[in-house]
């Protein structure tokens, strides 16, 4: 039975003339647990990576690090019983304050096509000074626009290509193995995780 | 009457080259002398240890009696890390949040122990000699510079007690002279009791004390059958293989570690994973270089206290065999 279910794996066996197979692993628990150890087999030869150890830590920890999103949406969800007192009109205009990102995202997009428009302009005028500069004046419009647009965290970092950092699991692993007089006593690698 | 010139030149070139082979022999036994005194004589003070933007007072004791050697370090700024080494094995207690981790290691070139015992490797990549005489930790010390012969690797100057041998301070340097890594002695006396009453680490009731919890690393004697390791930078030769587990990688990674006798290089080898991103890059930071790239499915990474053309020429000396 094993064989044959190995032999499935393997593409040895047509799916056709597997039938009985497929009733055998639905039935019988010995013949599903070999089905999940033979996959897990071929995925460590292949070395398709499983899941680290710390996956659901390490996954708890990156959704703690995301930023809190003060949602728009909730904030109009009040937006109807606002007017009752002076305190609440304060939240409406905090309210209104949030709409802001939906028209700057517009903005950005029409920025978007006049950066276009304004290449465009100039490489089929380049040679025309005066058509240039009539088009250059937008553009000091649209540059404001896409500051203002772009929050700071959705600035690209500017990383200057082959250049990396160095990863930290494996200096760490270099310096439990093959220790610097100094790294004895100064871990450049953060410890702390 | 050439002739004559010609011979009285010889003879004081032949002599002038006597002395400075005279001067380079007494200069390696200095050195000897330096890296033998840090085992076998007994001593405490403290040090300091700067790297990069990092600098650590360290307080140190050091026994040796006549068998065994003892020495315990505790980091006096920022966490009380403490490193206890006996005959090379080490403890170090390493405060992380609330617990204490205790880890073990093999010690080999705590300060001030720098230079190995045996010179033999460095006497291949390095030249000595002899500098001025300077004042550290209120003690008189000999300045004796070790430069390398190429540029695989940074050089070395070391201020050694005139009349101990002791290695009072010791500086890393690289080939514009900018210093890497220092270590100095503020404060050193001897001593030459031998009871350890002082040898245990200082035990907080509050917290969890904790082995640390990975297999670290595996000695590895299997050659594998996908690499091989072609012409490696002059100086340098494989001294340690092993496997171990790297953290976020699922399956164990191979560790090759080679040494000049004074500067160590670190080789992981590891299968590209399916689907995975192969890592192709170098910088320098610190004193640390770094160099990754892929030959056939292996994921190469190089990493080291050594100058940016030793790592690459180490990552570019795996070749892979199918």
């Amino acid at each position: 039975m094993n064989e044959q279910i190995s032999a499935l794996i393997d593409d040895e066996i047509a799916l056709e003339d597997a039938a009985h197979l497929m009733a055998a692993l639905q039935a019988n628990s010995g013949a599903a647990q070999a089905w999940s150890h033979y996959h897990l087999i071929g995925d460590a030869m292949r070395g398709t990576e499983a899941l680290s150890p710390n996956f659901k830590h390490n996954l708890m920890q990156k959704i703690e690090l995301e930023p809190t999103v003060l949602s728009p949406n909730a904030a109009q969800f009040n937006q109807n019983d606002v007017e009752k007192s002076d305190k609440q009109t304060a939240i409406h205009i905090a309210s209104a304050k949030h709409k802001l990102p939906a028209a700057w995202s517009i903005a950005a997009s029409f920025a978007a096509v006049m950066v276009v428009s304004y290449m465009v302009l100039q490489t089929q005028f380049s040679n025309n000074g005066a058509l240039t500069q009539v088009a250059q004046a937008p553009t000091l419009q649209v540059a404001d626009t896409i500051q203002l647009a772009l929050a700071p965290q959705d600035v690209p970092m500017l990383v200057t290509a082959n250049e990396q950092a160095i990863p930290e699991e494996y200096l760490m692993a270099h310096q439990a193995s093959a220790p610097t007089a100094s790294s004895y006593y100064i871990q450049t690698a953060s410890y702390s995780k | 009457m050439m002739f004559k010139y010609f011979v009285l030149v010889c003879l004081f070139a032949s002599a002038s080259l006597n002395v400075q082979a005279a001067s380079d022999e007494d200069a390696w036994q200095a050195l000897q002398k330096a890296a033998d005194a840090a085992h076998v004589l007994s001593y405490q003070g403290i040090f300091v240890c700067q790297s990069g933007q990092h600098t650590k007072s360290v307080e140190i004791k050091h026994m040796f009696n006549g068998q065994q050697e003892y020495s315990r370090n505790v980091v006096l700024d920022g966490a009380p890390r403490e490193v206890f080494s006996q005959g090379g094995n080490l403890t170090i207690y390493n405060p992380k949040n609330e617990k204490i981790i205790i880890e073990k290691r093999r010690g080999q070139n705590m300060f001030p122990a720098i230079l190995p015992t045996n010179l033999v490797a460095v006497k291949a990549s390095y030249s000595v000699r002899t500098g001025e005489t300077e004042r550290v930790a209120d003690r008189q010390a000999q300045v004796l510079l070790l430069e390398p012969k190429d540029n695989l690797r940074y050089g070395y100057r070391f201020w050694v007690d005139t009349e101990y041998g002791l290695v009072l301070k010791s500086v890393m340097f690289n080939n514009r002279n900018e210093t890497m890594d220092s270590i100095a002695f503020s404060q050193v006396n001897l001593f030459n009791t031998v009871d350890l009453d002082w040898f245990k680490p200082k035990i907080d009731a509050n917290k969890n004390y904790v082995m640390e919890d990975e297999i670290a690393a595996q000695a590895d004697n299997n050659p594998s059958p996908h690499w091989v390791l072609k012409e490696l930078p002059a100086g340098y030769r494989k001294v340690d293989q092993m496997m171990r587990t790297v953290r976020g990688k699922a399956l164990p990674v191979t560790h090759v570690i080679f040494s000049d006798g004074l500067a160590s290089v670190s080789l992981f080898i590891e299968p590209l994973a399916n689907g995975a991103k192969p890592r192709v890059g170098r910088s320098v930071v610190g004193n640390t270089s770094f160099y990754s790239n892929v030959t056939g499915f292996l994921q190469i990474t190089v990493l080291g206290e050594v100058p940016e053309a030793t790592v690459a020429q180490i990552a570019n000396a795996v070749v892979f065999v199918k």
